[in-house]
């Protein structure tokens, strides 16, 4: 079911034949559980965040149904992002094309809803019609005054990974460096790839990085304006936040615009200091490096001073811990902070760096989840009966059925967890239900021992 | 276009635009309406020891464990056969055959619902073929039960998938219709998102005396008692009762738009006494109900019940007036929709825009006629097959007091100033609603309170401090 770190390489279980999946986490079988989102989910998450520009969804209501605005990828300007334009393709249109459809529905938005630009994303009916989306996006063009982009990321073509990385394929294919593409580079400027600004977490980063004199050209993307995408490519440094798959997009950057990138974790203290460090030294500028250590050690300080009592409660707590990207290794350094020790960790949709990463941090004792199946988790929690959860959404209520504590990491939650002071809401948020009284109530003995005969719950 | 871009989001609350918004023909924006796999699988949590197996791309069933999962709040089982590119070129036997073998070994259900999503529906997978060679390969037993149904999401909306994946556990696992049959009456819910609707018909089934199966009913699977223990299928219609249920001394359907071909297949194909009433919201519609019952069965409405009926009665004497005259835009899926509507006629509402983003023109006509048929329902006017961007510019161009409908309703409730009450399916933003039933005469006591009580506490929240009263 999961593997003792010191027993094998992870490489031992990794026989999938797609670059970038993670190890230890082969395909999904069929039959095996539905935990995985496609493609065209994991290029949505990418895009979206373009918060100025019209997402329009050429597919059958499944697609755009289920997906518009699931997502906690916050705003502070446009919310266009967030209105559903989908084809909405019926059988008429399966049968005879949807291109003329889209077309429409194209112009349409342009007119009406003023876009800054407008993404178009294909599904796995539009694919396997065959409708040319590319094409139809290039016609349109000449009609409107904004750029129409395709994403070709039909879910068919696998995990959410793929789907990431189609959309950092076509960030950098069409949208990054488009305006200004002469221009010379700012200085002091950054990207931050992978940030998504779930919750507000740009909130808990960019305070620090203007305190610091940094500029903050865009996320890729997270509370981004289209406008400031199409300069990216005038940033000193890329800041990669979740490697995942958009590291073919920093490659890209530094090939084609000479852009050097790092990589960087926002979530937790030492983290977090170590991000501005690198940063700091990534652009390469001495006063910058200088001040930069001074305000890390006042950061550092208050933090810490913020989380004591919570690290105080939570001293001597267990973790488990699954979640993808980043997270998957910041996060082992984040709760350890708070005091909590992880008894386990494994993740679905990491890099090979990223799982590697977490290993590094990991406790040698700590178990790595290789069992990600619904049956394979309910073991794990029965035997290591952690006293916190940390996870994404869909198995909150999994653990909840388990009376296990849950925090959910993932973009279901509505709390930002970066930067220092993300550090001290998420210190909050997981006293919050570790402590919570409800978790005694569950496990009174009932009926009972005078009570009549009221079932036997096993507690 | 001439309007300027900064003022574009003024122009969009515009008579003007509303015009132009209704003769969108290409475009659809923020659809209310999910798609048929995903009623299928309510439809398939519904039956004891059921796996609900998606054969399809492995993103759709991810997407429909979270909507479910948000509304219910619950952990959701399903599977799905994670079809990929070389499945689209080859078809998907491999993966249907090995998904089974896995799903099998790994869940041990008593049976599994295999309905398809559109990848496998675009490229023509035959799953009955398909079905068939996964037995002689041994990946199930020769014997294990197995539903199957066509569930194109380019097709009709989730009621439709309801109702198809029903009708598949009837035409699949029920045996032929016996002469002799037994005294059993079987009864229908619909695609209905409120397990504590389901409870309040077996609670009321129950007082009546009569001998039934409701089927499916999912009530204990998405609302399960929190032992401490994750249960994978803590419950459901029985397979025994699903293998009988030919043999139906009678069905009741509690809805028709959701149940359009598995009511057809029963009544019309199999012969079996059907009835069908509109779903049992409001006095009128729980009365029908009950009769009905009744009626097919021969009980008397015990002296519960009808206590049971003053109680709510009472309930709507004492609120009548925070109710008479208000004006309402309702949206939602069409049965429900039906309910709503007989329920704020006779409370005096008005309901001014109805829109159902799966509604058909049959839908639309009997809604007409119910308006019609009272002096409240002069203003109402039907929109079918419109989106909730359409409802924006009937909100703000015709302005009503309140809406009623799912969480996605807030954007132009919002726009619009006026408060949402959340009825339907999603309701991902406020907690339990689910476990409150708007059905039966207990349903028309809920209703009232969430409705006067939402207006109640919006009158306090505005008022000044001369007008901020103890009494209201």
């Amino acid at each position: 079911m999961y593997v003792q770190l010191d027993q094998s390489e992870p490489k031992d279980f990794c026989s999938s034949p797609l670059p970038g999946n993670p190890l230890l986490c082969r395909r999904a079988l069929p039959g095996e559980g539905a935990e995985r989102s496609c493609a065209f989910d994991g290029a949505r998450v990418v895009l979206m965040p373009v918060t100025d520009a019209a997402h329009l969804i050429h597919g059958p209501i499944a697609c755009a149904g289920n997906s518009w605005d699931n997502r906690g990828a916050l705003s502070t300007g446009s919310q266009l992002y967030r209105r559903g334009f989908t084809t909405d393709l019926g059988e008429n249109d399966v049968v005879y094309g949807g291109e003329e459809k889209l077309y429409q529905a194209i112009l349409e938005i342009s007119a009406k809803h003023r876009p800054q630009a407008i993404f178009v994303y294909s599904t796995c009916v539009s694919a396997l019609i065959g409708d040319d989306i590319a094409g139809v996006c290039a016609r349109a063009r000449k009609k409107v005054s904004v750029p129409v982009i395709p994403v070709d990321a039909p879910g068919f073509l696998g995990d959410k990974n793929i789907g990431n990385r189609i959309a950092g394929e076509t960030l950098w294919q069409h949208v990054i460096g488009s305006r200004n593409a002469g221009a010379p580079k700012i200085p002091r400027s950054i990207n931050l790839i992978g940030e998504y600004n779930i919750a507000g977490d740009l909130g808990g980063i960019l305070p620090d990085l203007t305190k610091l004199g940094i500029k903050l050209q865009t996320a890729i993307t997270g509370d981004a304006r289209y406008t400031d995408l199409t300069q990216a490519h005038r940033a000193a440094l890329n800041v990669l936040v979740c490697s995942k798959s958009l590291t073919n997009l920093a490659c890209s950057l530094e090939q084609q615009w000479q852009t050097p990138y790092i990589e960087a974790s926002f979530y937790g203290i030492e983290d977090t200091s170590r991000a501005l460090r690198n940063i700091a030294r990534g652009l390469a500028d001495r006063g910058l490096s200088g001040w930069t250590e001074e305000y890390i050690l006042r950061q550092e300080r208050e933090t810490r001073q913020a989380i004591a009592p919570y690290r105080e409660r939570l001293q001597g707590k267990s973790a488990v811990l699954f979640t993808g990207g980043v997270k998957t290794w910041s996060m082992v350094s984040a709760l350890t902070e708070l005091g909590i020790t992880i008894l386990a960790g494994g993740t679905q949709n990491s890099t090979p760096a990223d799982f590697e990463r977490m290993k590094a941090r990991l406790d040698p004792a700590a178990r790595i989840i290789e069992d990600t199946s619904a049956a394979g988790f309910l073991t794990l929690i029965r035997e290591k009966k952690p006293d916190l959860l940390v996870a994404g959404g869909k198995i909150k209520y999994l653990a909840h059925k388990m009376r296990l504590p849950f925090l959910d990491i993932n973009h279901g939650r509505k709390r930002p967890y970066a930067g220092y002071p993300g550090m001290i809401t998420l210190a909050e948020a997981i006293a919050r239900t570790v402590f919570s009284p409800v978790w005694d109530l569950t496990r009174r003995p009932y009926p009972p021992a005078r009570g009549g005969e009221g079932g036997n719950e096993d507690v | 276009m001439s309007i300027p871009a900064p003022l574009t989001a003024d122009w969009l609350k515009t008579e003007e635009y509303r015009e132009l918004n209704f003769a969108r023909r290409d475009l659809v924006i923020n659809p209310a309406k999910a798609c048929q796999p995903l009623g299928a699988l309510v439809c398939a949590l519904g039956f004891d020891g059921c796996l609900p197996f998606i054969h399809g791309s492995q993103g759709c069933a991810a997407y429909f464990r979270n909507s479910l999962s948000r509304h219910y709040r619950e952990p959701i089982s399903a599977v799905s056969d994670s079809m990929t590119e070389d499945a689209a070129v080859f078809g998907g036997q491999n993966n249907l055959i090995e998904g089974l073998r896995n799903a099998h070994t790994l869940y041990k259900p008593k049976m599994m619902a295999i309905f398809t999503t559109c990848m496998a529906e675009v490229i023509g997978d035959d799953i009955k073929a398909y079905l068939e060679n996964a037995r002689k390969q041994n990946a199930l037993p020769e014997d294990f039960p197995v539903a199957l149904a066509h569930t194109p999401s380019f097709k009709g909306s989730h009621i439709t998938g309801y109702d198809n994946m029903l009708k598949g556990f009837l035409e699949t696992l029920a045996e032929p219709r016996r002469h002799s049959t037994h005294l059993r009456l079987y009864v229908v819910p619909g695609f209905d998102p409120y397990p504590a609707n389901l409870r309040e018909y077996k609670r009321l089934l129950n007082y009546l005396g009569v001998t039934y199966t409701l089927m499916p009913d999912y009530s204990d699977v998405v609302d399960a008692p929190n032992t401490g223990e994750f249960k994978m299928f803590p419950g459901g219609t029985p397979f025994s009762a699903l293998r009988e249920a030919l043999n139906a001394s009678g069905y009741l359907f509690l809805q028709t738009y959701s149940t359009q071909a598995s009511l057809k297949f029963v009544k019309n194909v199999q012969k079996i006494p059907t009835e069908a009433v509109p779903i049992p919201l409001g006095i009128r519609n729980t009365d029908r109900f009950l009769t009905t019952v009744a009626d097919m069965t021969g009980r008397r409405i015990p002296a519960e019940i009808t206590a049971e009926r003053g109680r709510a009665l009472d309930a709507a004497t004492d609120a009548h007036p925070y109710l008479h005259g208000k004006r309402f835009a309702l949206f939602g899926d069409p049965d429900i929709l039906l309910g709503l509507t007989s329920f704020l006629l006779e409370m005096g509402g008005v309901p001014v825009h109805i829109l159902s983003s799966n509604g058909s023109q049959a839908f639309a006509k009997e809604m007409e006629d119910l308006l019609h048929a009272s002096p409240y329902g002069r203003e109402g006017k039907v929109y079918v097959g419109k989106d909730l961007w359409h409802l924006r510019s009937l909100l703000l161009s015709e302005p009503v007091d309140m809406l009623l409908g799912d969480s996605h309703g807030k954007y132009a409730a919002r726009d619009a100033g006026i408060p949402l009450v959340r009825v339907g399916f999603p309701v991902t933003d406020r907690v339990n609603v689910h476990r409150y039933p708007i059905v039966g005469y207990a349903g028309v006591i809920n209703l009232i309170s969430l409705i006067a009580n939402t207006f109640l506490e919006d009158k306090d929240r505005n008022a000044d401090e001369a007008h901020f009263e103890l009494l209201r």
